[in-house]
């Protein structure tokens, strides 16, 4: 048992030191700052009408911005983390040295780590922008922990996606072209019927958006509804990421270093 | 000389997936701004002009920045690695040779995905039947965008030549694009280099918002161009290399 905690301990702090002076974290921070600057200015100036709506169209907003940021944001981290290795050309030496396995899920769990700056900071954000624009409406607190979960799931699964790349490219230009690609097609998906947008998985920020719009192009005026809970949805997506890290894990493990 | 540096980075660039972004980017959004605009025929009645609104609407205002970015990240990184910097600064060739060499390959990549663009949305135009050919004001502005492309392609040879990590430029990127987006919609696009490619491009409007203001914008593009090739140049020659 204390051989496995020693070991647990190791490959963590490893990791840790790697990351030194890397200053990983300005990544998701400055995301977040951009977030930040395009919802607040959005909404410096609302009616007494919006503002009695600023959380629902707070919570409308976030995942259609989610779509356009996290894949590229996954991306980088990712990148950031796994390209040590891959430039360093250390990753024969670290085989030999630790399990490939614990190689392959300790450096995700830190990439987990900054993607849950970024996730929790989002949901941190949404009473933040409420208090500055002066929002009348009641805060929806499930709905936000419900926004947080659904983000950092389908983050978690992007990420598994550019994890999986990164370390298995030598060229980092592959990765990033993904998370871009991704980007564009999670904002097309948003245009396709919700049976085809399923496929597409960098889209799936909007399926699980707690608020949908309607816009009447007559009087130009907004409304947003409720949309109940895809749960069916949420467990495949679940369960999908769950087999999707397996095979990416088993193929790296098996993997020609 | 700076043909012969032109000649070299050409090379480091043959056979290289940069090609496969440069073709694979700009399919996206011109399937996509087709489908989109042929869903809302009701409301996009511009012909010519609302097709290239739909397909610039997402490509200027946030792919457009980083796809430059990879370019540039990609360019630099062959210095980054294997101690490529100390046979680039010991190379008989000036510095600025070596900036300008970079930023014409870059600006030549960045020109071809825009002729690219503008056969995909003339292909796209002609597919769905719009009469006629491309109204000759949106290759302007195409035109326009590849230029404002120089001050972003400066910028970014000057962020990933400073930064080694190849993808944290793209990620500044595209917040800067996603910013320039927000700064454009205040009216201070022209203070803002990431707005400077939507404002070009004309991104998602039919009448021209920069008639009248052309001038501004060239004068914009110039300056920050001049900016970043000063600040990289001079880095390059002052700053130790970290080989």
């Amino acid at each position: 048992m204390s051989k496995i905690k020693s070991g647990i301990s190791s490959s963590f702090t490893a990791e840790q030191q790697k990351q030194r002076r890397r200053r990983i974290w300005i990544v998701p921070l400055g995301f977040l700052v951009i977030l930040f600057l395009w919802a607040f200015i959005g909404k410096r100036s609302l009616s007494a009408e919006d503002l009695a709506r600023g959380y629902s169209y707070t919570l409308y907003q976030f995942p259609l911005l989610n779509v356009v940021l996290v894949p590229v944001m996954t991306a980088v981290i990712a990148s950031r983390l796994c390209d040590m290795e891959i430039k360093g050309n250390t990753l024969k030496l670290l085989c030999t040295l630790q399990k490939r396995s614990s190689f392959y899920d300790w450096k995700f769990i830190h990439e987990l780590k900054y993607l849950l700056i970024f996730t929790i900071g989002e949901g941190i954000l949404v009473p933040l922008i409420g208090m500055f624009c002066h929002f009348t409406q009641k805060l929806p607190l499930p709905l936000v922990f419900l926004h947080v979960g659904t983000t950092t799931l389908v983050s978690l699964v992007l990420l598994t996606l550019q994890h999986f790349l990164s370390l298995m490219s030598s060229n980092q230009i592959l990765p990033l072209l993904v998370g871009l690609i991704g980007s564009f097609l999670g904002l097309f998906s948003m245009f396709f019927p919700p049976r085809a947008a399923r496929f597409i998985l960098w889209g799936y920020f909007s399926a699980f958006s707690p608020y949908g719009m309607d816009y009447d192009s007559q009087t130009r005026v907004m409304s947003f509804y409720r949309i109940p809970f895809p749960t069916e949805t949420f467990v495949l997506f679940i369960l999908f990421g769950l087999l999707f890290f397996v095979v990416c894990r088993t193929v790296f493990v098996k993997k020609e270093v | 000389m700076l043909r012969l540096c032109v000649k070299a980075e050409n090379k480091k660039l043959r056979h290289s997936v940069i090609w496969a972004a440069c073709i694979l980017i700009p399919i996206i959004p011109a399937i996509m701004g087709t489908f989109n605009y042929q869903q809302n025929l009701g409301i996009l009645t511009g012909k010519w002009y609302s097709l290239w609104s739909q397909l610039s609407l997402f490509y200027a205002s946030f792919f457009y920045a980083p796809l430059i970015a990879l370019y540039c990240s990609y360019l630099w990184r062959l210095e980054h690695l294997n101690h490529n910097w100390n046979v680039l600064m010991t190379a008989p060739v000036s510095i600025p040779n070596i900036f300008f060499s970079k930023l014409a390959v870059i600006f030549k990549v960045t020109l071809i995905t825009q002729i690219w663009l503008a056969v995909l949305f003339l292909l796209c135009g002609k597919l769905i039947g719009l009469p006629g050919w491309v109204p000759s004001q949106i290759l302007v502005w195409i035109l326009r965008g590849t230029l404002a492309a120089m001050a972003i392609g400066a910028l970014q040879l000057l962020l990933s030549m400073c930064i080694r990590s190849f993808s944290v430029p793209i990620g500044i990127a595209l917040a800067g694009g996603v910013a320039g987006l927000v700064i454009s919609n205040k009216g201070l696009g022209l203070y803002w280099p990431y707005a400077l490619m939507l404002m070009g491009m004309n991104s998602n409007k039919n009448e021209d918002t920069l008639a009248g203001h052309s001038l501004s914008f060239f004068l914009s593009v110039l300056l920050f161009f001049l900016a970043f090739s000063g600040i990289s140049i001079l880095l390059l020659k002052k700053r130790d290399v970290k080989a």
